[in-house]
């Protein structure tokens, strides 16, 4: 008897589940920092917004990476339903502080799905997701180094003015290398 | 067997059966006077509608509208009208089907994938 559930797809069930999870986090994540971008542009920080929209626009095109996956699998890619979205934010740190925390949260989720992907012997799904178990490496560190900024600079007199300018140079890499 | 219809049964219970089509590559479900014959993906879709029907809710809500469920099996333009006992026993079949479907899986990936030629 023909295998048809292999032969639809090569993700289990559990996997299809859990990165269609993944596609409506990094869309939510997306979906958070377009909310970022409009309050530093209201609040008069020029610079961070410019830096979140870059944020918001990369998040859409990790929730694309794992959608064409779970397609080109033979998987049931589920465009995501977004609720939930803060539109304030008590104040300039805050916003950054949240940032932090968001990316923690997707880290945290990515290791799930790689712990799951060896569980259940899915070596394409885990090898896939490395890229994304790299690139929270550099979404954390930028994440943090901003907040930093808060306590290096100072918010008094023009710090927050200071602040804004020096975020999107924020760059994590080999300091040699650049 | 004929080469034209390799059906193999693959689940029964008092009010159906499924086989599985390996000339088609489709799963049947005869329940009751009804036969429909679906592709994996659909039949997957038609099992997430049948298991996400509120059982709770149809047994103690008393409005009329409760009494049946309908649920479209995909692309065959088949509507399955459904009362509480029917959808208790669809329900037990789809899930019984999927159980040999994922069975075989499992054989086929422990036991067989050496003797593809
Ligand atoms: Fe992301
Ligand atoms: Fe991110």
């Amino acid at each position: 008897m023909k295998d048809l559930v292999r032969m639809r797809t090569s993700l289990k069930e559990e996997i299809e589940r859990i990165l269609n999870e993944q596609i409506k986090m990094e869309a939510h994540s997306s979906a958070i920092y377009l909310a970022m971008a409009a309050w530093c542009d209201r609040n008069g920080f020029d610079f961070s917004a410019g830096y979140f929209y870059k944020q918001s626009n990369e998040e859409r095109n990790h929730m694309l990476k794992l959608f064409n996956y779970v397609s080109d699998m033979g998987g049931h890619a589920i465009s995501p339903e977004i609720t939930n979205v803060p539109q304030d934010f008590d104040g300039f740190r805050d916003v950054f502080e949240l940032a932090l925390q968001q990316e923690i949260a997707v880290s945290n989720s990515i290791n799930r799905i790689v712990g799951t992907a060896r569980q259940l012997n899915d070596f394409a799904t885990d090898q896939f997701m490395q890229w994304f178990v790299k690139e929270q490496i550099e979404e954390e560190y930028v994440a943090r180094r901003a907040i930093e900024l808060f306590d290096v600079i100072g918010e008094e007199g023009v710090g927050r003015y200071m602040i804004d300018k020096a975020i999107p140079k924020i760059t994590y890499g080999d300091v040699e290398a650049q | 067997m004929s080469n034209t219809h390799r059906l193999t049964e693959l689940f029964a219970n008092t009010k159906g059966t499924t086989y599985q089509c390996d000339t088609t590559n489709r799963i049947i479900i005869q329940f009751g006077e009804t036969r429909v014959s679906l592709r994996i993906s659909d039949f997957l879709t038609f099992k997430k509608r049948v298991d996400s029907v509120d059982i709770h809710t149809m047994i103690f809500n008393t409005d009329d509208a409760y009494d049946v469920e309908v649920i479209d099996a995909p692309r065959t333009g088949h509507l399955f009208v459904l009362g509480l006992c029917d959808l208790i026993a669809l329900r037990d079949l789809l899930a019984g089907t999927r159980f040999v479907l994922d069975l075989n899986t499992l054989l086929n990936e422990r036991l067989y994938s050496t003797l593809v030629f």
